[in-house]
């Protein structure tokens, strides 16, 4: 990182290899790891470790309703790799997660970029966009069904209005365009979370640098390119981290627009599950979906952790 | 909807009111007290509906306070309502609308056999033999049922029938041959929404004219097959009427929620004919500013002339004693009240009919009367059978209906039944 | 303000945003006209009048004060529990060695993937064998719980960018873990703790699933408001209303905590001090 590179390591070596001062009593990077992580670690334990244990417990089992649970081992597994519903709603979720994603953090690493130019006057705007992302998913999927509407929807009156006709639709209930339509409607909810954590990121680069860049007379776009764009990298990883997973688990806003449909073209893992759980109460095949949604992302994610803690102090 | 909150003056008002009953009126009856505890998922109108009862209950028996047990709610309330089982929670009475949830209660043994509470309090003098006959499971009656919606009823705006010119039909071919008429007006004749589970209804109540009740009892008791002829019948007069231009293209249809076809029939008057329950009629009245009989009407689903014309749909809810009771007595009374004419009365505020036999029907606009007419005099009276399927086959059956609309065909009738007797197997 | 700003920024940042707020405008618009007016759209023009008819219904019927106390109380102390610990998880995992170290860090991560009715039925078990249902703590343990799983991460990915000589100034002054903790990287590390902030209050101040099901009468904003729709009557005009009283408040916090975005950019500079 251009940051790193003028900074050496400390003058005697990697921190741990130093001598600690006698003299003053110090923990041991372990015990304060430890002491720090304690308070955090029963919060987790409590409300993660304990559920997700059940869950996994509760995929071996077949449970319809409210009938007792029937132990079943790797049967509801079985099941769901035979289900062509389940294996339609990766693929889906591939398709979902990835557009979502990429198109949400494109458009608000974008919107940062040029905000950061402006932060004081482009406050209001941030606002409004940010206000797309606090209005539940729920009260969203309301205002865009009216703008969806075959009949008196907004987005075909718009298309009448300026004479094409031609391509009004309904969008929802079509299923090559249904998809396309919920992930518009999400990436509008989306924006938000990219914008403020892009745009955290870039004003906590030293203004030094910027001054140092104007001196040597760079134009504006320059510097978004070489400076603003690389150093806003964390604000886009997180956005990217948050961004996918909440994909994943995105299930208010496709309910109310679509209710998983037409013929189930928009049911992502996500509506699967609960639709498993919740609405057919088989508590042991939702289970299962979402261990294996869990090993899923953690095949992706452990290789990638373990590249950026190895390098770590 | 007001917040209930536990009052600590009710119990007061509870001695002073048996004293007082103990003096004027001498011997007392059993004084009702203590919570009365029910697991409530309803919201909106029909929860501010069910509030007012409770309020109106307890102004009547002043030692009881009800508390309501609310479910996290979600499309369905049964997987909110089975979480809240499952968790242990401790309730009276239950509200419930699915004879299939109804049989999965009694399976696990969480609801209890209601004969004996019957004969105990008179039930049976207020309700009629059908109504109780749709609470029995195995010779054992495990609810009472506190209101019923006609779901047979095909709903029109009075002005659009003058618009084409023609009456409401009476026999399927009237219904059908005036499909010509309807869109020389420009008018669509049906809005059907496929959208998630209100087209179902079309072809239920096709099924119930070609078929009847019986046979769909069987079919919801996984007796019958999908794949029989009487499902591939009802099937194939939908296409009849879809290839007479009864609706949209199927991709419209998948569109549309119940309530974007409701307006379309009953506000803008761009469809004709609606197939939807009786919670219509509220809608119309508070969110069109409509009158019923005057702007709009329903008609019961034509006749095909196969036997089964008098025969009805209807959906019903009912309550159920749950096996963790502890105030039974509050229970068996908030019951008794809910088929008086004072309870039938603020139903009847909200749009709602009461089957109890105390009613005078003439509370009722002339909407409800007509239904409650067509349900009282119907022979044959069957469960909307989308509420009968278990899990995932009702799922599965919404699905392969719009994958009917989509593409109308033979084949696809083939498929489609197919894929639905192999669900079923699993299911059953 | 960074160097100049071209002209063109406001105008085209502007004209974006307008776009982005127009289905918000629509829900002001559906909370100030009668429900048979926007029934078929909140942009229809052949009726228009204005009315505060499902403000004042919402008003009335609902003890918001109450419950907006039940919220402030939930959402503060399940922003402000976060905002401490996950920057000291953080600092924990990237600046010191331990074992078990990037297993933890695993874990922690991944649990982000869950969603949020996987937690529900066993911890509400939990919850009711204790008796702590409808106390607020059983809905703000698993929100601080589960928020670990990204704030650790979001602390983390800006802590990678922390100069390391400041940390190594300190050893040589014979600071501790701790307190290089506590003196030198927690005060340098407020944007990540206050984005944090930002997004945990919204999180747990929106949340409905959590405290509909472990509170009874102690409800939160939302889940008091999520009374007005029921099946088959869904009526719009007051939710509009519930859902705008329920979004002004995290939009404050945000404007407020924003300004905490820029407070680390003036103690970093990118040469030795």
């Amino acid at each position: 990182m251009a940051l790193a590179a003028d900074i050496q390591g400390g003058p005697s070596g990697p921190p741990s290899d130093r001598p600690r001062t006698v003299g003053r009593r110090q923990l041991s990077d372990t015990q304060a790891a430890w002491l720090l992580l304690a308070p955090l670690l029963i919060f987790f334990g409590v409300s993660v470790v304990f559920p997700v244990i059940e869950t996994i417990r509760l995929s071996f089992y077949d449970i319809r309703g409210l009938a007792p649970a029937r132990f079943d081992g790797w049967g509801n597994y079985s099941t769901l790799f035979s289900d062509p519903n389940f294996l339609r709603s990766l693929r889906v979720t591939l398709v979902w997660a990835i557009s979502a994603t990429v198109f949400s953090v494109a458009i608000g690493w974008g919107l940062a970029m040029l905000c950061a130019l402006d932060p004081r006057r482009t406050l209001v705007f941030r606002i409004m966009i940010f206000a797309a992302y606090g209005v539940s998913e729920a009260v969203s999927g309301f205002m865009w069904l009216g703008i969806y509407r075959p009949d008196y929807g907004l987005l075909n009156g718009i298309l009448e209005g300026v004479g094409l006709s031609g391509l009004t639709q309904p969008w929802l209930g079509n299923p090559s365009t249904a998809l396309g339509a919920v992930i518009v409607a999400y990436v509008w909810t989306q924006v938000g979370l990219p914008l403020m954590t892009c745009f955290a990121s870039i004003q906590s680069i030293p203004k030094n640098l910027f001054e140092a860049a104007y001196i040597d007379g760079a134009k504006p776009a320059s510097v978004m390119r070489h400076i603003i764009a690389p150093l806003s990298m964390p604000g886009v990883r997180v956005a990217i981290f948050i961004n996918l997973l909440n994909s994943l688990k995105a299930f208010d806003l496709i309910f109310m627009l679509t209710g998983g449909g037409p013929v189930r073209s928009t049911e992502t893992v996500g509506f699967f599950m609960y639709r498993e759980s919740m609405l057919n109460f088989k508590l042991g095949y939702g289970a299962a979906s979402t261990v294996i949604l869990l090993i899923a992302v953690l095949v992706v994610s452990i290789p990638l952790i373990l590249k950026r803690t190895a390098d770590a102090r | 909807m007001t917040l209930r909150v536990p009052n600590a003056k009710t119990p007061l008002r509870g001695c002073a009111a048996t004293l007082a009953a103990m003096i004027c009126f001498g011997t007392p009856a059993l004084a009702l007290d203590g919570e009365l505890v029910m697991i409530n998922w309803l919201g909106g109108a029909q929860g501010e509906m069910m509030d007012k009862l409770q309020e109106d209950f307890e102004a009547r028996n002043p030692g009881v306070t009800v508390r309501n047990v609310v479910p996290q709610a979600g499309g369905d309330a049964r997987g909110g309502i089975r979480a809240v089982l499952m968790g242990g929670e401790q309730a009276d009475l239950l509200v419930n609308t699915w004879p299939a949830f109804r049989a999965e209660l009694i399976e696990a043994g969480l609801i209890v056999p209601l004969d004996e509470a019957y004969e105990a309090n008179g039930w049976g003098e207020k309700l009629g033999e059908s109504w109780r006959a749709l609470s029995i499971v195995d010779g054992a009656n495990y609810g009472l049922t506190y209101t019923f919606g006609d779901r047979s009823g095909i709903w029109y705006r009075t002005d659009t029938m003058e618009k084409a010119g023609i009456a409401p039909p009476e026999t399927f071919e009237e219904f059908v041959g005036d499909f010509a008429a309807l869109k020389d007006a420009g008018i669509t004749p049906i809005s059907v929404p496929a959208k998630v589970w209100a087209h179902a209804e079309w072809f239920e109540s096709l099924l119930l004219r070609t078929a009847g009740a019986d046979y769909m009892a069987r079919l919801a008791a996984g007796e019958a097959s999908w794949t029989d002829e009487e499902v591939k019948a009802a099937l194939s007069k939908w296409k009849e009427m879809i290839e007479a231009g009864c609706c949209d293209d199927g991709n419209t249809m998948l569109a549309l929620d119940w309530d974007i076809s409701v307006d379309a029939a009953l506000k803008t008057g761009d469809a004709a004919y609606v197939l939807m329950g009786m919670w219509l009629n509220t809608r119309a009245k508070q969110e069109y500013g409509e009158t019923p009989g005057e702007d709009f009407d329903i008609v019961q689903f034509p006749a095909m002339g196969l036997g089964h014309d008098d025969e009805s749909m209807v959906d019903a809810k009912e309550f159920n004693v749950l096996s963790s009771v502890e105030n039974r007595e509050a229970a068996d009374a908030f019951m008794t009240y809910m088929l008086t004419a004072d309870a039938a009365g603020i139903m009847a505020e909200y749009g709602l009919a009461s089957p109890s036999s105390d009613v005078d029907p003439s509370i009722y606009d002339p909407v409800i009367q007509r239904s409650v007419d067509e349900v009282a005099g119907a022979s044959k009276l069957q469960f909307v059978l989308g509420d009968l399927l278990p899990g995932d086959l009702g799922s599965e059956y919404r699905v392969a209906l719009q994958r009917f609309l989509q593409d109308p065909s033979d084949e696809t009738i083939d498929m489609v039944t197919g894929q639905l007797a192999d669900v079923a197997e699993r299911a059953y | 303000m960074i160097g100049r700003t071209p002209p063109w920024i406001l105008p085209l940042v502007g004209l974006i945003a307008l776009v982005w707020i127009v289905p918000i405008v629509g829900l002001v618009v559906t909370s100030l006209r009668p429900i048979s007016e926007v029934i078929l759209g909140w942009w229809s023009l052949d009726e228009f009048t204005l009315t505060l008819d499902a403000w004042i219904v919402v008003w009335d019927k609902y003890p918001l004060a109450y419950a907006f106390w039940i919220s402030c109380k939930i959402a503060i102390i399940s922003t402000v529990i976060p905002m401490l610990l996950a920057p000291a998880a953080a600092y924990a995992f990237h600046f010191l060695k331990f074992r078990f170290r990037r297993l933890l860090l695993i874990l922690i991560i991944n649990a982000f993937v869950l969603p949020n009715q996987v937690v529900i039925i066993p911890l509400f078990r939990l919850w009711r064998d204790l008796g702590m249902i409808d106390n607020i703590w059983s809905v703000i343990i698993p929100f601080a719980g589960l928020s670990f799983a990204w704030a650790v991460f979001l602390v983390k990915n800006y802590l990678e960018d922390f100069p390391t000589e400041l940390i190594e100034a300190a050893q040589i002054d014979a600071c501790g873990p701790l307190a290089r903790f506590f003196y030198i990287v927690l005060p340098n590390a407020l944007t990540p703790i206050a984005a944090v902030g930002i997004l945990q209050f919204m999180w747990t101040w929106n949340g409905l699933l959590l405290p509909v099901v472990f509170l009874r009468d102690e409800l939160p904003l939302p889940a008091l408001l999520a009374r007005i729709q029921g099946v088959y009557d869904r009526n719009w005009d007051q939710v509009a209303v519930a859902a705008i009283i329920t979004t002004i408040v995290p939009l404050i916090v945000f404007v407020v905590f924003q300004r905490f975005f820029t407070a680390g950019a003036q103690t970093r500079t990118g040469g030795k001090e």
